[in-house]
């Protein structure tokens, strides 16, 4: 204290709240409770001008704002995961699987490429073997090595891995589930998002082939005529193929929790089930065997739409009821599994 | 849309999944304010949340939250609440702004203005300098704090925090109350905070609704309910356990630990009946006051009518469900 009688600071922890000394027997009484108990001693402690300081004062301020109908919110959620391969803050797709994608969308043009070194050199040995024909458009979609063994389901598996897992893993479905969004609408968007994708690798690289070729050749009506359907055709069993990538793969991202499992579930559905089928054919010569693989079951389609001579002994109509089943599983697993997914606990 | 003066009605809910009934015609009448949903694990909390957002259908009965029938208004219900899991819910890869205008996108908010709001509600929660980190670097009470923003996005009407204060030191966790507490008090919204913890109840609600197995135990103010028992704190000295006996005899309920005696305040002549019982046993009373209950009182006092046995409210939120079996007295629900 000073001579004014003003508390200083550094008298502060020995004074009372009014500035009286703190008596020896008051802490005592604080600190045991020695005294008999009758009389209403109190702890004093430093209470003196010592401020403490404010960081940051927080007001609550209302938004009156408008919420937007149920389309709003799906694009938001598609919006959202398309829009995380070119742009930071939506979501965050790895550097690997960005430049996977680039490398597979340039070397799916690699047709283009050749038919166009083949015009440019004046080598028409080259343009045959890669200029848009029924068995090239076919190749572009349905080929197996590489487009179908290496490229396509490699992206799926990327890109399905942790589509719908890792909501699981890190309970963001709980960020989904709380606000007015539906199942069918979250599982209808997530399956929208692979498949834009996939659509953009498998049959966008068709068109920019097929628009390629005709604007290298110079082709004339006669020629459209003449290969338009079998584009339309090749089309088509891209889009199926488009869609069987992406009921499996989002099956399986649903049964798990994690990027790995159904990544490397995915390739073994599609690779393994081939590679069985095809030593079965080897040993006993039925390729009834092949109903068992996806990509066999969708190849066999694609042969017949576009009229090509089919490699299988099987009618058709057992492949498109095969792959009609695997789809109609896959979807099953797939929205069953999302109506599970929890919004307070997983 | 019915309108009603509660935030949340519910009449009869019943909810079973097969034999087992997750929540027990349940008549429940949330009114606007702060209200604390307490009960152990396996009372129902989670179930009666899911259904309150209309996740899930009540197996029987039904009920409104803020007019909207749960039963087939939950996308109505969903947009004007505000949901908080207890449990992680964001991305760890995304930054926090980002994360947070994405629930608001998610609730139909115009990008642009998620994301203005978004810088609103991280400044509000104490992260406006850490609204650029990655979700997954941030410790507990940031991420708790993140959540809360997610929630609050929109200004929901009614906040459903499912234990906020889960992990948090007491810094954080005192911030995360006043917060809640500044939504509801200068925001004027509502509020249902889930918790485990008493304390934080009673600090930042005036209301609770207290689960066990399934049932709705106890509801209403906290004040009122502390009332149910109104006790006299009594420290004794020398002879204690006399005056406890003597107390016992006289027909008074008496509540013992070491020398300090809680006597059940039946009515004026409680006071005198305790100085005679002092006097007739020689027992000194150092002191004499009436006892301020605690929400942690009203729990035993709660329990010890439902004919547990619970020394105090952590014995029974922290034991495992067939623990609780155990001490249970009555029927256990299977």
């Amino acid at each position: 204290m000073n001579e004014d009688g003003e508390v200083g600071d550094i008298d502060a922890e020995f004074l009372g709240e009014e500035g009286k000394a703190v008596s020896g027997a008051s802490r005592m009484e604080a600190a045991y409770g020695s005294g008999d108990g009758d009389d209403d001693l109190t702890a004093q402690v430093a209470k003196t001008g010592v401020v403490a300081g404010t960081i940051f004062d927080t007001t609550y301020r209302p938004w009156r704002g408008e919420l937007n109908p149920r389309w709003m919110r799906n694009w938001s959620i598609l919006r959202h995961h398309l829009l995380g391969f070119v742009k930071k803050g939506h979501r965050p797709w790895s550097i690997w699987m960005k430049l996977a994608l680039f490398g597979c969308l340039i070397g799916s043009m690699g047709d283009l490429a050749m038919a166009f070194l083949g015009t440019v050199i004046g080598d028409t040995d080259l343009y045959r073997l890669f200029g848009a024909s029924r068995g090239n458009l076919y190749g572009h979609v349905l080929g197996f090595f590489p487009r179908n063994a290496l490229c396509f389901p490699l992206i799926a598996a990327l890109l399905i891995g942790g589509m719908i897992s890792e909501d699981r893993r890190h309970g963001t479905s709980a960020i989904y589930f709380s606000r007015p969004i539906e199942r069918r609408d979250y599982t209808a968007m997530k399956f929208l998002t692979v498949a834009i994708v996939l659509s953009i690798l498998i049959v966008g690289t068709l068109a920019i082939y097929y628009l390629g070729d005709i604007l290298l050749r110079g082709e004339g009506w006669s020629w459209l005529l003449d290969t338009f359907p079998m584009f339309l055709a090749a089309a088509l069993a891209g889009f199926l193929l488009v869609f069987t990538y992406t009921s499996i793969g989002l099956a399986l991202s649903s049964v798990s929790q994690g990027r790995f499992f159904p990544a490397v579930a995915f390739l073994a559905i599609f690779l393994v089930s081939k590679l069985l089928a095809f030593l079965i054919w080897q040993l006993f010569e039925r390729s009834v065997i092949y109903l068992i693989s996806p990509y066999d079951c969708i190849a066999h389609l694609g042969q017949t739409m576009l009229g090509i001579s089919s490699s299988y002994d099987h009618p058709w109509t057992w492949s498109l009821v095969s792959i009609l089943i695997i789809n109609a599983i896959a979807l099953y697993v797939l929205t069953s599994r999302v109506s599970s997914m929890e919004v307070t606990r997983e | 849309m019915v309108l009603t003066e509660h935030v949340i009605q519910t009449q009869g809910l019943t909810k079973a999944y097969g034999p087992h009934i997750a929540l027990d015609s349940m008549d429940l009448k949330v009114q606007k304010g702060a209200t604390g949903l307490l009960g152990p694990n396996g009372a129902g909390k989670s179930t009666l949340i899911k259904t309150l957002l209309g996740l899930i259908v009540a197996s029987e009965g039904g009920g409104t939250v803020l007019g909207y029938d749960i039963r087939n208004e939950g996308v109505e219900i969903r947009k004007r609440i505000g949901y908080m899991p207890e449990y992680d819910c964001l991305n760890p890869d995304l930054t926090a702004i980002h994360q947070v205008t994405y629930s608001g996108e998610l609730l139909g908010m115009n990008p642009k203005v998620a994301t203005q709001r978004a810088h609103e509600v991280l400044e509000y929660v104490g992260l406006r300098d850490q609204r650029y980190r990655e979700v997954g670097t941030f410790s507990t009470g940031m991420a708790q704090a993140a959540k809360l923003a997610t929630s609050i996005i929109h200004d929901p009407e009614l906040l459903i925090a499912d234990e906020p204060t889960n992990g948090l030191d007491s810094q954080s966790r005192k911030f995360m109350l006043n917060t809640v507490k500044q939504i509801v008090e200068e925001g004027g919204r509502s509020l249902l905070m889930a918790s485990h913890l008493m304390d934080d109840v009673e600090n930042a609600c005036d209301r609770i609704v207290m689960l066990h197995e399934g049932k709705l135990i106890a509801q209403g103010r906290i004040e009122d309910l502390k009332a149910i028992d109104r006790e006299v704190e009594i420290h004794a000295w020398g002879g204690a356990s006399k005056l406890e006996e003597h107390l016992s005899d006289s027909g008074l309920k008496v509540r013992r630990t070491g020398r300090v005696l809680r006597v059940i305040r039946e009515d004026e002549t409680t006071y005198d009946q305790i100085i005679e019982s002092a006097d007739a046993t020689s027992c000194q009373i150092r002191r004499m006051h009436d006892h301020e209950a605690s929400l942690e009182d009203l729990f035993l006092v709660i329990m010890e009518r439902l004919g547990y046995e619970v020394k105090s409210s952590k014995d029974l939120f922290s034991s495992t469900p067939s623990a609780r079996k155990v001490d249970s007295p009555g029927e256990v629900l299977p």
